[in-house]
Order: C-alpha cells, then sequence, then structure tokens
C-alpha cells in the first residue's frame, strides 16, 4: 500500500471517529464547533489527496511472445 | 544413392527421407480446414483423427497435450500440421495445433471443455477469493493496442491513484494468444513483491477473436494463480471460460477498472455529504437544548409565581384579621372609645362610630 494511500486512509479514519464523537456520549456543545472545523479540515485534506494521486504504469519489459 | 540413366535411385528409407524434406521445404506449416472424424486416443497420449470434407480425408496425428481444445467427431475445425510420409509409407499430417472453425464448432468446443473444467470444480464459488478494496499494486495482462487496455487505464485513473500498475503486453488474439498471456500470469506470480490482482482484459470481438481465452491451458493457468484474478474479456453478453475460472468476472474492460477500485469523485461527495450533516445535527442539538432552558425556565416562573399567590393569600388572611382588630370595626359594632382621665368634675371624649362627643364626669363608681 502506498504512503499517500495510507495517509487517506488514516484521515479517514480519523474523520469516521470524529463523526461518531457527534452521536457519542462524550459530546458536548462547547467541543462541538472545534469539532466540526477539524472535520470540515479533514474532507478538504482527503479531497486533496484524493484528487492529486496518479497511477504509476510500468510497462514489464520481459517478452512473453516465446519461452525464454 | 546410386544413378540409373541420370536418375536417382533410392533406398525406400532415403526416399522417404527425401519426400519429408520436400513437404517440410514446400509447406514448413500448412492450415487446412475440414471435419473430424475417426477421433480417438491411444494410451492416453496419442491422439489420432480424419480431417476430411465432400471430396476426401487425411489422417492427423498428434499428442494430448498440444490438444488445447476438446474436439469431437463432426467438429469442424483448422488444423496447423505438418505433411509427413510415415515409413510404413502412410501419408499423414502432424498436427501442432487444432482450432474449432465457424460458430457451431467454437460452441461445441466451449460447451465441452466448460463440462470438463465445471466438473473438476474449476469454476466452484467457493474457490474464488475476494478482491482487496483499494489495491496499491496491481498487474495488467493485455495488449496495450487495444481500446480496452485503453479504456481499463482511462477509467482507472478517473476512479483511483496511487497504485503502481504493472502491465505485461501480450496478443489478446490468435494462436500464440493463450501461451502468451500464460507466461505473463506465470512471470507475475513468480516476483518477489507479488502485484495483489492480476487484471486481464481484452475489448470486443468475434467468436474466433475471443476464441483464445477459452483455451484449456489458459484457464487452468488462471485457476491456478496464487494472485487473485479479475478477467473482462468481450461485450457484456460475451462469456469466456477464462472469465469463469478468474476469481471475479468483468462484463468488459471498462467494468473491470469500476470492480477493482472505488471512485474517488464518490469518496469525496460521501465525506462532505457526512461533514455537512454535522451543522444541522448541531442546530438541532442547540435547539433541543434552548427548548430544555425555555421548559425549566418556565418551571422555575411557575414555581415563584406559586409562592407569591401563597404570600398575597397569606397576606389577605392577615389583612381580614387585621381589619377585625381595627378600632372602628369595634366602633361600627356599637362600642364607643374614651380618652381622658375618668374622675368626677372633668372632661373626657367619647367616640362611637359616628361623632366624638365631650361629656363631663359626674360620677365614678369603682367595680
Amino acid at each position: 500500500m502506498s504512503s499517500i494511500n495510507k495517509s487517506i486512509q488514516k484521515k479517514t479514519a480519523e474523520l469516521t471517529e470524529l463523526i461518531a464523537w457527534f452521536d457519542g456520549e462524550e459530546f458536548t456543545l462547547e467541543a462541538a464547533l472545534d469539532k466540526f472545523k477539524e472535520a470540515e479540515k479533514l474532507a478538504a485534506d482527503i479531497e486533496k489527496d484524493l484528487s492529486s494521486l496518479k497511477n504509476e504504469i510500468q510497462i514489464v519489459k520481459q517478452k512473453f511472445d516465446s519461452e525464454t | 544413392m546410386e544413378k540409373s540413366k541420370n536418375q536417382p535411385i533410392f533406398s525406400v528409407s532415403d526416399f522417404i527421407a527425401v519426400v519429408n524434406q520436400t513437404f517440410e521445404y514446400a509447406y514448413p506449416n500448412i492450415e487446412i480446414e475440414g471435419e473430424v472424424a475417426s477421433f480417438k486416443v491411444n494410451q492416453g497420449k496419442f491422439i489420432f483423427f480424419d480431417i476430411k470434407d465432400k471430396g476426401g480425408s487425411v489422417g492427423c496425428f498428434m499428442t494430448v497435450w498440444q490438444l488445447r481444445v476438446p474436439i469431437e467427431d463432426g467438429m469442424k475445425v483448422i488444423v496447423s500440421a505438418v505433411p509427413k510420409l510415415t515409413q510404413w509409407g502412410k501419408f499423414s499430417l502432424t498436427v501442432k495445433a487444432v482450432r474449432p472453425s465457424g460458430e457451431g464448432a467454437l460452441k461445441k468446443s466451449f460447451e465441452l471443455l466448460k463440462a470438463k473444467l465445471y466438473a473438476e470444480g474449476l469454476f466452484a464459488p467457493e474457490r474464488k477469493r475476494q478482491l482487496p478494496a483499494a489495491p496499491s499494486h496491481i498487474a495488467v495482462i493485455s495488449s496495450m493496442q487495444s481500446a480496452g487496455y485503453a479504456d481499463f487505464i482511462k477509467i482507472l485513473g478517473d476512479r483511483w491513484g496511487g497504485m503502481r500498475v504493472d502491465v505485461a503486453h501480450v496478443q489478446v488474439q490468435g494462436s500464440s494468444a493463450p501461451d502468451q498471456i500464460i507466461r505473463a500470469i506465470d512471470y507475475f506470480n513468480q516476483q518477489e513483491a507479488l502485484p495483489e490482482v492480476i487484471v486481464i482484459i481484452r475489448g470486443g470481438g468475434s467468436a474466433d477473436d475471443l476464441a483464445a481465452f477459452n483455451d484449456e491451458l489458459l484457464v487452468r493457468s488462471v485457476a491456478g494463480s496464487r494472485v487473485p484474478t479479475l478477467v473482462g474479456v468481450g461485450h457484456e453478453t460475451d462469456e469466456s471460460l477464462a472469465d469463469l475460472a478468474a476469481d471475479v468476472r468483468a462484463a468488459t474492460p471498462s467494468n473491470a477498472a469500476q470492480i477493482l477500485v472505488p471512485d474517488k469523485e464518490e469518496i469525496i461527495r460521501a465525506i462532505h455529504v457526512q461533514v455537512s450533516s454535522l451543522l444541522p445535527r448541531m442546530l438541532q442539538l442547540i435547539s433541543q437544548y434552548q427548548q430544555t432552558i425555555n421548559l425549566q425556565l418556565i418551571s422555575t416562573l411557575k414555581v415563584i409565581e406559586s409562592s407569591i399567590d401563597d404570600q398575597q393569600l397569606r397576606l389577605s388572611g392577615l389583612k381580614s384579621i387585621l381589619a377585625q382588630l381595627s378600632p372602628n370595626m369595634v366602633l361600627a359594632r356599637g362600642y364607643a372609645l374614651v380618652r381622658g382621665v375618668v374622675k368626677a368634675g372633668l372632661t373626657i371624649e367619647i367616640e362611637t362610630n359616628k361623632a366624638i362627643i365631650k361629656a363631663e364626669v359626674k360620677n365614678v363608681i369603682n367595680k
């Protein structure tokens, strides 16, 4: 797994955790605004990461038209 | 070789050798189309059959492992062969490869091999492995010049990124295609850093074009790959045996890309929807808090009001008692208030309900 993919997965997990906080027992209105801003930033980061990802295509040099 | 009147005299063996040399020179590889007859397998190794048409018949010989697709009597085939005169003087074709010819033969061969491999359990659902949700290293086996490959790579890039994509360029139709694809499968299976998925793709084509994907050895190679396989060959309606043997079958090369990776645009949309849904939820919670506080305030006000009412009622009672104690009330009942020193000859003041009277004390008698 590439490091960028890892980073996206980590950020997505963090975002899922943040969203779950809003439904959890630890929710307080005082902390909600900061958590919401944090979630917005994470979403923007994930979008940026996903949009910038490019696949690396490598052509295999070996020829397959005869036994080697 | 002896000579007689400038004509060579051959031994029988030499003659056979010369004829075979002539054949090899004239027909190094000949393709003949005809109908199979008298098909039989000897000792599980050697195959004999005749290939015939209305005008003639020729005997054919080949080994079992050269036969890549099932054939049977009555099937129309094209044989790739070398003509040969045997040491017993019998003419035959030494067959290198056989392929069904025409839609009917292709279909028949397909059904025969499908039944055989099905019976072996090659297509069994319990053999199928799941593909990783978002692989980071995949291998692609295809012809890089094909439209199917271009579609696959484009959709793959549109949907997901950050992957290493190793591509093996092979023929995807014709007699050499199955072996090339098999070698590519073997190549990827032998890599130190194994890809997470091997994707085999080819765009649409005629039944003959797609026949390579019904080659028995190729189908076995797909089924035997230790790396999970995803096969997308032809159009949606096409079905190949390689499809059936793969861990996952895609209807088309484009569909293979859709199956293989998630769509980043969909993920981005879903994330934003999730985050946006937090705001109304927060507002709803604030509203709920406000309602609770309002209810608490109303309840407190009610308690205060009730307390005031109680106090007012009490005050009213006290007022009533106080009013009863007022001297005016006593005067109103007919009593009089006397002021001054009660001594004979002195003037005193007598207050009644209706008047204040000055009076002189005439006599005082103590009780």
